[in-house]
C-alpha cells in the first residue's frame, strides 16, 4: 500500500464537524471537500456544520476474520449523524465499542465517543467510535 | 463505426495454481485462445491488447507483462485496473477501440495470482482510516447490504444461502470451476461466520486464474469463425453509499447505472436477457444484483430465487458456470472469464451447463473501489448477430 500511513490528525477527528454542499445539501464527514460527491458541483461551496453526538445505525456487520492484532469480534456500522440544525445527516462508517453485540441492530441509537482508534505503539490515532448510550443499558 | 464481435475465447482451469507463475498463467490463457479460434488466428493479426489485472501478487504487471507472455512486443498493450470490474472493463475498452475502428483484432487477457500473497487484502483491513473504508473487509462491505436487505424486505437467510447452493451445484458441472462440491442451505447456515451475517459458504474462494478472448470488427469476424457473437452494449459507473441514496444501503446504484448504459446502447432491456454471468463474490451480491439489473423488483430478489428463476432450468438462468462462489474470483481474470462463458452459452457450447437456446447474454461485475467506500460496476451485453 502506498501513500502516507496515517492521515494527520485533523480538527474533524476531534469535533463532530461536517461540510455541507450549498448546492444540494449533501454532508461530507469527516473529509473537508471542495467538490461534491452527490451533485458533482466543482468548486462546491461547502459550509461547516455541527453534527449531533447521537446518530442511528443504518446497517452493520460483525467482523470475525481480521489480522491477528485486531480484536474480534469487531462490529462496524454505517451510521447517520444528524446535524445540530436543519439539514441532512452525514453518513459514515463507525466502529462500535463498549456495546454488547445483542444491542446492535438497524435503527439502534448510538452516541459518538472520542477514543483511540488505532495505535502504532508510539502514537495514538484518535477519532470517534460509537456505542449504545449508557443510560439505556440495564 | 463497426459492431465489435467476440470470435474466440481461451480459459484455463481455475484453482490454487502454486506450480504456475503469473507469466505461466498469461501464457496458458493466450495459447488456449490461439488454439480455440475456430478458423485459427495468426498472432501478427492482433493489433492491440488490453490486460486486466489488480496485480495482487505485486509482480509489477504493466502491459509489457503480456508482451513477455505472448511475444506481442510491438503491439500496443494497455493494462486496466478497475477493482473487481478489471477484466470486464478491459473487455469494454477493447470493444470500444474496435467499434471506433482504431483496432481491428484486439486481444483481451485477464489474470490474477491470488494465492501467493494475501498482503494486499490484509493491508486494506487495517483500521487506521475507517472513514475511508480501511478496516471494512470485503465480506463486511457486502454483508452490510445483507443485514439491511434482511431488515428492510422479506428476504430470508435461507434465500441468500440458496444462491450459494445453486452456484455450487452448477460449478460441479463446469470443468473450469475451482471448488467442485455441492452444499445445502443448512451447510451454508452452519459454516463458520466470516462477517455476520455472512458465513464461509457465502464467500467465494481464493483462486488463481487467467482467461483471454479475441474481439474483432463485424467485417473481419468471419475470417476467424462462422459463429461470431456481437457485442451489443456496455456500461461502467461508480457510486458510494456516502452520497446518501437510501438504495445504496441495500443495493448497488453503480450496477443500476452501468446496466442502464448497457441496455440503452444495446436497445435491449432486462426482459431480453436469456442468460447472465453476474458478480457473486458473496451470495448476497447475486441476490441484490437481480434487482439492480432489473430481473425483478426491488426487495424481490429472495422471491426470485424461491421461484427457481435463476436456476439452470429457470427462465432467467444466472451463473450457469457456478459463478465466483464455485469457480473462484481471480480478480483480473474474472470478468474476461464471464465473457468467455457467455460466448460459449450463445454458441451452444456450454456442455453440461448449457441453457436453452439463449440469444442474448449479460455479464456483470460489481467491485469495491477506494477501499470499502466506493462501488464500481461494469456490464457488457453480448448477442447472437
Ligand atoms: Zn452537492
Amino acid at each position: 500500500m502506498s501513500g502516507p500511513r496515517y492521515d494527520r490528525s485533523k480538527r474533524q477527528d476531534q469535533h463532530l464537524i461536517g461540510f455541507e454542499c450549498q448546492a444540494c445539501g449533501w454532508v461530507s464527514f469527516p473529509e473537508e471537500k471542495r467538490t461534491c460527491k452527490r451533485c458533482g458541483d466543482a468548486p462546491a461551496e461547502m459550509a461547516e456544520v455541527q453534527l449531533a453526538e447521537r446518530g442511528e445505525i443504518q446497517t452493520f456487520v460483525v467482523q470475525q476474520y481480521l489480522p491477528d492484532d485486531i480484536e474480534t469480534p469487531q462490529p462496524v456500522a454505517i451510521v447517520d449523524l444528524p446535524q445540530e440544525g436543519e439539514g441532512e445527516p452525514a453518513r459514515a462508517y463507525g466502529l462500535l465499542t463498549e456495546t454488547d453485540l445483542e444491542e446492535i441492530d438497524v435503527g439502534t441509537e448510538v452516541v459518538a465517543r472520542f477514543r483511540e482508534l488505532f495505535s502504532d505503539g508510539e502514537r495514538p490515532i484518535n477519532s470517534f467510535k460509537f456505542s449504545v448510550p449508557r443510560e439505556e443499558k440495564a | 463505426m463497426t459492431d465489435p464481435h467476440v470470435v474466440g475465447a481461451g480459459m484455463i482451469d481455475f484453482g490454487e495454481l502454486y506450480e504456475q507463475s503469473f507469466d505461466d498463467l498469461l501464457e496458458s490463457a493466450y495459447l488456449s485462445l490461439i488454439e480455440n479460434v475456430d478458423k485459427g488466428v495468426d498472432p501478427s493479426d492482433i493489433d492491440a491488447a488490453w490486460y486486466g489485472t489488480i496485480d495482487i501478487a505485486n509482480e509489477g504487471s504493466s502491459g509489457s507483462a503480456v508482451a513477455h507472455a505472448t511475444g506481442l512486443f510491438e503491439t500496443p498493450i494497455t493494462r486496466v485496473e478497475n477493482a473487481c470490474a478489471t477484466g470486464s472493463d478491459a473487455f469494454r475498452n477493447a470493444a470500444q477501440a474496435v467499434k471506433a475502428g482504431d483496432a481491428e483484432v484486439a486481444l483481451v487477457i485477464g489474470a490474477e495470482k491470488m494465492t501467493d500473497s494475501t498482503e494486499g487484502l490484509i493491508a486494506s483491513a487495517a483500521l487506521e482510516r475507517l472513514w475511508r473504508g480501511r478496516g471494512v473487509t470485503m465480506p463486511a462491505y457486502f454483508g452490510m447490504r445483507a443485514t439491511r436487505h434482511l431488515e428492510e424486505y422479506e428476504t430470508t437467510r435461507e434465500q441468500i444461502a440458496e444462491i450459494s447452493v445453486k452456484n455450487h451445484e452448477n460449478g460441479t458441472k463446469y470443468p473450469h470451476a475451482h471448488q467442485q462440491f455441492e452444499c445445502t442451505v443448512e451447510d451454508v447456515k452452519e459454516s463458520p461466520t466470516v462477517s455476520y451475517p455472512l458465513n464461509l459458504y457465502d464467500c467465494c474462494p481464493v483462486t488463481d486464474g487467467a482467461c483471454a478472448v479475441l474481439v474483432t470488427s463485424e467485417e473481419r469476424a468471419r475470417e476467424f469463425t462462422d459463429d461470431p457473437i456481437r457485442v451489443a452494449g456496455y456500461g461502467l459507473a461508480s457510486d458510494t453509499f456516502q452520497r446518501g441514496a437510501p438504495e445504496a444501503l441495500t443495493n448497488f446504484p453503480a450496477t443500476r447505472q452501468a446496466s442502464s448504459q448497457a441496455y440503452e446502447r444495446a436497445g435491449l432491456g432486462p426482459d431480453d436477457i436469456d442468460v447472465a454471468e453476474v458478480h457473486d463474490c458473496f451470495s448476497i451480491t447475486e441476490l441484490i444484483t437481480y434487482e439492480d439489473l432489473g430481473f425483478c423488483e426491488d426487495g424481490k430478489g429472495g422471491q426470485f430465487v424461491d421461484e427457481g428463476r435463476p436456476h439452470l432450468d429457470g427462465d432467467k438462468p444466472v451463473n450457469p458456470s457456478g459463478g465466483l462462489l464455485s469457480k473462484g474470483h481471480p480478480i483480473g481474470a474474472t470478468g474476461v472469464a464471464q465473457i468467455a462463458e457467455i460466448f460459449e452459452q450463445l454458441r451452444g457450447e456450454a456442455g453440461d451447463v448449457q441453457v436453452d437456446s439463449p440469444e442474448v447474454g449479460l455479464q456483470h461485475n460489481i467491485g469495491i473501489g477506494r477501499n470499502a467506500t466506493g462501488a464500481v460496476s461494469c456490464v457488457n451485453i453480448l448477442e447472437r448477430p
